[in-house]
């Protein structure tokens, strides 16, 4: 296309100088034979820049085409789609990914199950209300709240929750998370709302907004990702059905160290259902417990180290602390009428003041390098110690107003999970409430724990499918001298939709 | 005179530290560890996280990850989402702004190099799957000598003082690929073809020509049934070809259709030795080339 206009222009800037002089006919001659040489020289030249070129096109249509020729047979569907754009960062400095061009990444998680227990399903909501010296679960229930709960399943189908998970980098400087629980009832609750930074130096990161707590281990997870279809009796019945779940500030410090450690403070409004709770307006004049202070009110500590054992072996130990400034519970207790009336006479206490808790914990978990989890080991247990520092503020009793009490409960779990075939895994959890139960300022506490084993198997038919059936026998606590004695029986469907979830420790 | 003294004295300071301070570089795999090595050499202090016989689809972030990235000045992944589940949960827990992605410290693999398998459709229906492409590039040596030279530009943004020695590091490596790659090619002219139990070592394949006949799971990351499984023997019944598998992926199936082909079966790891380098790359690709090879 451009030859001849190369071959013009060379022609014509080669005459314009010859017009200028007379010239004899040999040396007309010897000219354009010069001439025809150039115009064949360049005509090579360009040719050969020509074959080059499309030597280096065809190369490059190889590397995009490729794929066809090695394929005789492929997966259906996954073959490749040559008109496809070859993807490529222009910079090459980020990450690749399907993620959809900025929309956030999205995945929502079902989960429901079928239960059974031998107590016409009073066993889910029973394992969350152990008696406990304080008043522990009673206090929500006092609160009178229809908010969305974990546990409140019956007897037969139940549709636990869907979680609707989004999350993305903001700009440079955050990356942000909302995970937001429908249960089957429709109640919509945000179980997360945060944003955390991604550039502070020295290993520092900030987190605001509603997150679930880093104290302890298994607190930070949401119930999908637990090994159980349902909480330990010890973060039940000492934080509540989700835990540490609260609004504040979080800042974590990972030291440059040879030995991984993970040092968090965290100050939290001290909106909580049991541990660090405060009643409502109305109870809180009724029962002259005053009103619920400024926040925040609930401040968390913790650490967490991990020495590195090699491929095979992880191990993770942590020691968590959280003090609730202010702390206010009812408790319940009941007088039974001696002689001609019958019935019981419920009398109630309000109790006010601070509350700490303790916990360690311990992850340990071997990666056997099997297909599917073949051979994976598992094995986490935590202790809390929970104790509440409080002082009768109003009771029928005159002579107790102003007493202080002291209670003091604390429970454990302890779990392993084991991989025994690709894709199946079996767990077994004994988990307690109540070694210790003391009420400091005169009355005894003498009357034992609440406990339980469970077993289960989880079959992962793939990474976002999973069914799990569990059996646990329950022996837990109702009152001070009343047992229940039940088996529950769990079917539990988890299943997982949109993008990739992280494998997270 | 004096000033000019201490001018050199901390020039030599400021040479000296460069110098003395290593890059510290984070690999997830034993392969991009051997490119590290090669183009790096002593200027890098290597990390790398996954063992060879790891599924790097399905590791578990570790805090010893987060603590091997904690420090580091380089993160050198496969990338493609190979890499989703723990990669960025781990770099987002290590807390070091020089390491995410965007920022130089973050390498990865797939944005250097064309991919197969990009597209199709995002239907989990089909498995396992990644719109965005194969990730398995570390398999082709080709590419391989494309990321060694993109890494080595990288090093050079990190640390220009060693430009130089990454550029001609790579450009070795480049020269070893492609004599390398010559007697391969002639190798592998007319082989057979091999079934794999999963398309991780397409690239492998395409580069020279063999084809593939057939995989064991029908879709990714979902194990064959034994109707697939019994298809597959009909459809190759009488052909030559050899099995590959790697150490992380059930034996069973793979076994009973070597039997049954009266094939091969061999249990290859996708990812060169810890410690290799370069060669030790090369070799690990010669060892692939060897079973595609003896599968006629």
């Amino acid at each position: 296309m451009y030859r001849p206009l190369l071959a013009t222009a060379a022609t014509a800037a080669l005459l314009v100088p010859l017009a200028a002089f007379p010239a004899s006919d040999s040396e007309i001659a010897e000219l354009r034979s010069m001439l025809d040489q150039m115009k064949t020289q360049y005509e090579r030249r360009i040719q050969d820049l020509e074959s080059r070129l499309a030597k280096a096109e065809r190369q490059s249509a190889d590397t995009a085409r490729a794929p066809a020729e090695s394929q005789p047979m492929t997966a259906p569907g996954v073959g490749p789609v040559a008109a496809a754009p070859a993807r490529q960062i222009a910079s090459g400095l980020g990450a690749l990914t399907s993620g959809s061009a900025f929309n956030p990444q999205l995945s929502v998680i079902l989960d429901g199950n079928y239960y059974h227990d031998g107590i016409d399903g009073e066993g889910a909501a029973l394992v969350g209300q152990a008696f406990q010296p304080s008043g522990g679960g009673h206090a929500h229930e006092h609160e009178g709240e229809a908010g969305h709960s974990h546990g409140s399943t019956v007897n037969g189908f139940n549709f636990r929750e869907a979680e609707l998970a989004f999350s993305a980098t903001v700009d440079p400087y955050f990356d942000a998370a909302a995970y937001i629980a429908i249960d089957g009832d429709g109640n919509v609750h945000l179980e997360e709302g945060w944003f955390q930074t991604r550039g502070l130096p020295y290993g520092l990161r900030a987190k605001g907004g509603k997150f679930q707590s880093d104290f302890g281990y298994i607190n930070k997870q949401h119930p999908h990702q637990w090994d159980f279809v349902d909480q330990n009796l010890a973060y039940l019945n000492l934080l509540g059905d989700h835990g540490i779940q609260d609004t504040g500030l979080q800042l974590t410090w990972l030291p440059d160290l040879p030995l991984y450690t993970l040092l968090g403070v965290e100050a939290l409004q001290g909106n909580q259902e049991v541990f660090g709770a405060t009643l409502d307006e109305a109870e809180q004049v009724e029962l002259n417990l005053g009103h619920s202070r400024d926040g925040p009110r609930l401040w968390t500590a913790f650490a967490k180290i991990a020495p590195d054992l090699g491929q095979n072996h992880a191990l993770q130990l942590g020691l968590s602390y959280a003090h609730a400034t202010q702390h206010q519970e009812v408790q319940t207790h009941s007088h039974a009428h001696a002689g001609e009336e019958e019935g019981v006479e419920l009398h109630e206490n309000g109790l006010a003041g601070d509350a700490d808790l303790w916990g360690v914990d311990l992850v340990y978990k071997y990666d056997g390098a099997g297909a599917d989890g073949q051979g994976d080991f598992k094995f986490q247990t935590e202790y809390l110690r929970s104790i509440k520092d409080l002082s009768i503020r109003s009771s029928p009793h005159p002579e107790a107003i102003g007493s202080a009490r002291e209670f003091t409960t604390d429970g454990l779990y302890a779990q392993a999970v084991y991989g025994f075939a690709p894709k199946w895994k079996a767990g077994l959890r004994y988990d307690v409430l109540g070694l210790t139960n003391e009420i400091g300022g005169g009355t005894r506490a003498d009357y034992g724990s609440s406990d339980r084993w469970s077993v289960n198997v989880t079959w992962s038919l793939s990474e976002f499918s999973q069914l799990r059936a569990q059996y646990a026998t329950n022996d837990i606590l109702v009152a001070e001298n009343a047992r229940e004695r039940f088996d529950a029986f769990y079917l539990q469907f988890l299943m997982s939709l949109g993008s990739h979830g992280s494998h997270t420790f | 005179m004096i000033k000019r003294l201490i001018l050199a004295l901390i020039g030599l300071l400021i040479a000296g530290a460069v110098q003395a301070a290593p890059l510290k570089i984070v690999a997830t795999s034993t392969s991009m560890g051997a490119l590290v090595r090669e183009v790096a050499g002593t200027r890098a202090e290597l990390t790398v996280l996954a063992s060879p016989d790891r599924d790097l689809h399905q590791l578990q972030a570790k805090p010893s990850m987060m603590r091997a990235l904690r420090g580091a000045d380089l993160v050198v992944a496969i990338g493609a989402e190979l890499e989703v589940g723990w990669l960025p949960v781990a770099i987002a827990s290590a807390a070091n702004a020089r390491i995410q992605p965007g920022q130089p410290g973050y390498f990865e693999a797939a944005a250097q190099v064309d991919l197969l398998d990009v597209g199709g459709p995002a239907d989990r229906a089909l498995g396992d799957v990644h719109p965005v492409g194969n990730p398995h590039l570390d398999l082709d040596p080709v590419r391989m000598a494309t990321v060694a030279s993109a890494l080595a530009e990288r090093l050079a943004q990190l640390d220009p003082a060693g430009a130089d020695a990454y550029r001609r590091a790579a450009a070795a490596f480049a020269e070893r690929v492609g004599q390398r790659v010559d007697q391969w090619r002639t190798r592998l002219d007319g082989a057979p073809g091999v079934v794999l139990y999963h398309r991780d070592a397409i690239y492998l394949l395409q580069r020279f020509g063999v084809p593939l006949l057939g995989t064991i799971e029908a879709v990714p990351g979902v194990p064959p049934t034994g109707r697939q499984l019994s298809d597959l023997v009909a459809t190759l019944k009488g052909r030559d070809g050899a099995i590959l598998f790697a150490p992380y992926q059930s034996p069973q199936a793979p076994l009973k259709l070597a039997g049954d082909l009266g094939w091969r079966a061999e249990r290859l790891s996708l990812e060169p030795p810890l410690d290799a380098d370069g060669d030790g790359y090369l070799n690990h690709i010669g060892r692939w080339v060897d079973v595609i090879a003896a599968g006629r």
